[in-house]
């Protein structure tokens, strides 16, 4: 908790207290430190100097994350908002930041005017669903890489192409479990980033009871 | 966890590491999951280092003895079944 949030020092600083030592806590700009540390974990942190938090969030938060991605084949994070594949774990995926943000990138171009994914990369692009149309481009790309399509599997309508089968089946039919763990691994990754948004912004949480201060004593001697 | 994973990408084949990682129970992949949430309670409460060490540790013992009791409950209502 920031004890003292709210409370401006006679320079002008917000801060917070630690509960370990009662040391002040430079928060700087809270707004930017916790929109920083939403875009990459931890950076809100290194920008306010705690330098050893700021690296052990980095390093957990977006190891968890690319974790999650490598052992879901990088399919498991992807925005899609369509009746019958809304994926709602995105919206806690989201909370890691930037590193997501690609996944957004993708669904709007997918669904857009292009209707191929940026560059024409399948990376975090959302899977087609039955009647979908698409790029001729991303249509040929597509039966050309993906194991589990091939030509046949589109329309001809020029001048796109239509899908005619579920391409999250084919994922979860090729992934089993690791679709799931994969998912539960980049969700969590999201989520626990919010307490560390909320630490940049506020200071650290939770104030030290007199058991604490105890206990803590007693370790010390 | 993320270190373990380069490394042993680096210097295992990724097939041979897929192969391995597949016969891993899927209730382990849990495990890692439990030290994050308490390294991350850990230092969204704390600021000392060694605090937070601590820390981790205290809330890995609770999480863990808190899912291992539930745990157990589902195996052995399973059992009686």
């Amino acid at each position: 908790m920031a004890y003292a949030r709210g409370k401006q020092d006679q320079a002008s600083r917000i801060v917070a207290v630690s509960p370990d030592d009662g040391a002040v806590i430079d928060l700087r700009n809270p707004a930017l430190a916790a929109l920083l540390s939403w875009a990459v974990p931890g950076l809100g942190q290194i920008y306010q100097g705690r330098l050893f938090k700021g690296r052990l969030f980095m390093g957990a938060i977006l190891g968890t994350f690319l974790a999650g991605m490598w052992l879901g084949g990088g399919k498991v994070v992807y925005a899609s908002w369509k009746p019958g594949d809304t994926r709602w774990p995105f919206v806690c995926q989201a909370g890691a930041g930037l590193v997501a943000l690609p996944a957004v990138v993708q669904s709007w171009q997918l669904n857009g005017v292009a209707r191929q994914p940026l560059f024409g990369s399948p990376f975090m692009a959302p899977p087609l669903v039955a009647g979908q149309y698409v790029s001729r481009a991303y249509a040929d790309r597509l039966a050309a890489s993906d194991p589990d399509i091939d030509a046949e599997d589109f329309f001809d309508r020029p001048p796109l192409k239509q899908f005619r089968g579920e391409q999250v089946s084919h994922w979860h039919r090729r992934l089993g479990r690791w679709f799931d763990i994969g998912t539960l691994y980049t969700m969590l990754a999201g989520m626990l980033n919010v307490l560390v948004i909320y630490d940049a912004w506020a200071g650290p949480l939770g104030a030290p009871t007199d058991d604490d201060r105890k206990a803590k004593q007693e370790r010390k001697t | 966890m993320f270190t373990l994973f380069c490394a042993s990408s680096t210097f295992v084949p990724p097939l041979l590491l897929a192969a391995l990682v597949d016969r891993v129970p899927g209730i382990f992949f849990g495990l890692p999951l439990m030290a994050l949430a308490s390294l991350i309670f850990a230092a969204t409460h704390h600021e000392d280092p060694a605090e937070i060490r601590f820390a981790a540790v205290h809330w890995a013992v609770w999480l863990g003895g808190i899912l291992g009791l539930v745990l157990a409950a589902v195996l052995l209502l399973g059992w009686f079944a």
